[in-house]
């Protein structure tokens, strides 16, 4: 699979800062992977979010070095209207994603600010809610909605602008666990059916550590872990870095001491059951 | 204390007036308007309020106009006494009253029939720039949302021991001081967050956005709008030529 996102030596500090934000990242992402990004509070992760999707230098001016590449295009170089359709970012409060008065409206914002046709508009909503499954939304107000209704509005607004990477800061935080593992599976459904690549920032890991096929870690604006979850999961540096690892994975480490070596690192209790069978047997 | 909230939210209402065309609500609306400010008798402003209370039925909305008429009727009240004081005769007082509801009652019209969605596309149609008309539909759209944040606030305050309803007025007033200040800052971080996402969406990309719907006149809004033009009509011609005891 080709690249989509190509990161190369990006450090950024703010206007007036004397602290570099990020310093000297480099990330790669395939076409179709779902990248977890994990790391302490102020770490620079939503700095980094902001960089790929342009935010970062067209609204937030400061020191910017190195490059981000989207899909062949420099972030730099192009305008908002045209990442916009590159790159989709949903941020943590989907209240205040949601400018219009009706649903469908809002999912129509980005398709009327690209000029589109008035078809091509209809088509796009009508697909997108499809997708999404909040067709008999589609006229409700956004003071009418629930928290995880409003979430899938505000990514269905950002699903109808036709991006290849869809990043999510947060996206379940203020979402109860049915809801966010709801969201989850939205989220497979979406990289399955449309290949959309996703980058998504999480503290749930349990539930998503499962679809990711990566994980990066960054710790004071550097990247300092990156690999399969099960290998940065497993990692013995992790801890320290104030990410919360997954029960199943943690007995496997504290198995693994012991001199009880698994086959495999288990992410879920699922897997760790099955292996515990294994050994048994 | 959430039905305040409530009393900014628009209600959709089933109805043959709410139905129509923004644009043909929006004329009967100003008819109705120039019609109270044109009145010089008692019976001429009676009428016109029967028969926006006639409407408000039609539109079954004469519960939120009543109220909004509710309202205003204090300060209608004030219009009368002041003229009353100032050496107005009584029947003049009285018609200024009258006419300052017949006022408010006929503009209410259109704003409680006339989604916030319509009033935008009404906006846009009279060639408002479109960073005024988003600005208002943000204002409107965060109302609610605002309203909640600082009935959140006060309940945390209070809970922290800010007695709100103590004191005199201008202890009361200063007592606000407390639920302001994380109001402000509120909506400040809000707004910065809303501009990311407009970022986010294109907003700006293109000079002339294309829009989901279009306002279209049925043949109906032609002929309510007709209709309605040739009622205006008449009773200027009234006002004009027939003499009516003030």
């Amino acid at each position: 699979m080709g690249s989509l996102v190509h990161i190369e030596k990006l450090s950024f500090r703010y206007l007036e800062s004397k602290q570099w934000t990020l310093s000297e990242i480099e990330l790669e992402v395939k076409e179709g992977e779902i990248i977890i990004l994990a790391g302490p509070s102020g770490c620079g992760k939503s700095t980094l979010l902001r960089c790929m999707n342009g935010l970062i230098p067209h609204m937030y001016p400061g020191d910017y070095q190195g490059s981000v590449t989207i899909d062949g295009i420099q972030v730099r170089e192009e305008p908002m209207g045209i990442l916009a359709q590159k790159v989709g970012l949903l941020f943590q409060n989907p209240e205040n994603q949601i400018f219009m008065f009706s649903v469908e409206r809002d999912i129509a914002f980005g398709p009327e600010n690209l000029a589109l046709p008035r078809q091509e508009i209809r088509s796009r909503v009508d697909e997108t809610m499809r997708l999404l499954g909040i067709e008999p939304l589609a006229q409700r107000a956004p003071h009418e909605l629930s928290d995880g209704q409003k979430q899938r509005v505000a990514l269905a607004g950002v699903i109808a602008m036709r991006p290849k990477l869809v990043i999510l800061d947060e996206p379940t935080s203020l979402l109860d666990p049915k809801t966010a593992s709801e969201l989850v599976s939205l989220i497979q459904d979406l990289n399955t059916r449309l290949g959309i690549t996703f980058v998504v920032v999480e503290h749930r890991l349990d539930l998503l550590t499962k679809l990711a096929t990566r994980m990066v870690v960054m710790n004071e604006g550097r990247k300092v872990l990156d690999g399969k979850p099960s290998e940065v999961l497993s990692n013995e540096r992790v801890g320290a870095y104030g990410i919360v690892v997954p029960s199943a994975t943690r007995l496997y480490s504290e198995l693994a001491k012991e001199g009880v070596k698994l086959a495999r690192v288990p992410l879920a209790p699922s897997e760790l059951t099955e292996q515990l069978r294994r050994i048994r047997r | 204390m959430h039905w305040v909230a409530g009393g900014f939210v628009f209600r959709r209402v089933e109805s043959p007036f709410h139905k129509l065309d923004p644009r043909t609500k929006l004329l009967i609306s100003l008819e109705f308007f120039a019609i109270s400010l044109l009145a010089f008798a008692i019976i001429q402003v009676a009428i016109v309020l029967a028969s926006v209370l006639f409407v408000a039925v039609y539109a079954k909305s004469l519960k939120r106009i009543g109220r909004t008429i509710l309202m205003s009727a204090g300060f209608a009240g004030f219009i009368f006494a002041i003229n009353l004081l100032f050496g107005v005769g009584l029947v003049s007082s009285l018609l200024y009253a009258l006419r300052f509801l017949a006022i408010v009652s006929s503009t209410s019209i259109f704003f409680v029939t006339t989604s916030p969605d319509e009033l935008e596309h009404t906006m846009k149609w009279l060639g408002v720039p479109r960073d005024i008309v988003f600005a208002f539909v943000t204002a409107v759209r965060f109302i609610p949302v605002i309203m909640l944040d600082a009935f959140q606030i006060m309940d945390a305050q209070k809970s922290r021991g800010l007695e709100l309803e103590k004191g005199n007025f201008v202890k009361r007033i200063r007592n606000m001081v407390p639920i302001l200040v994380p109001l402000v800052v509120n909506s400040v971080v809000r707004s910065g967050e809303l501009a990311e996402a407009m970022e986010s969406r294109a907003y700006g990309a293109t000079p002339k956005p294309t829009s989901l719907y279009k306002l279209r006149l049925s043949r109906k809004d032609k002929s309510v709008m007709l209709v309605s033009l040739l009622f205006f009509a008449a009773v200027l011609y009234i006002y004009l030529r027939v003499k009516v005891p003030v």
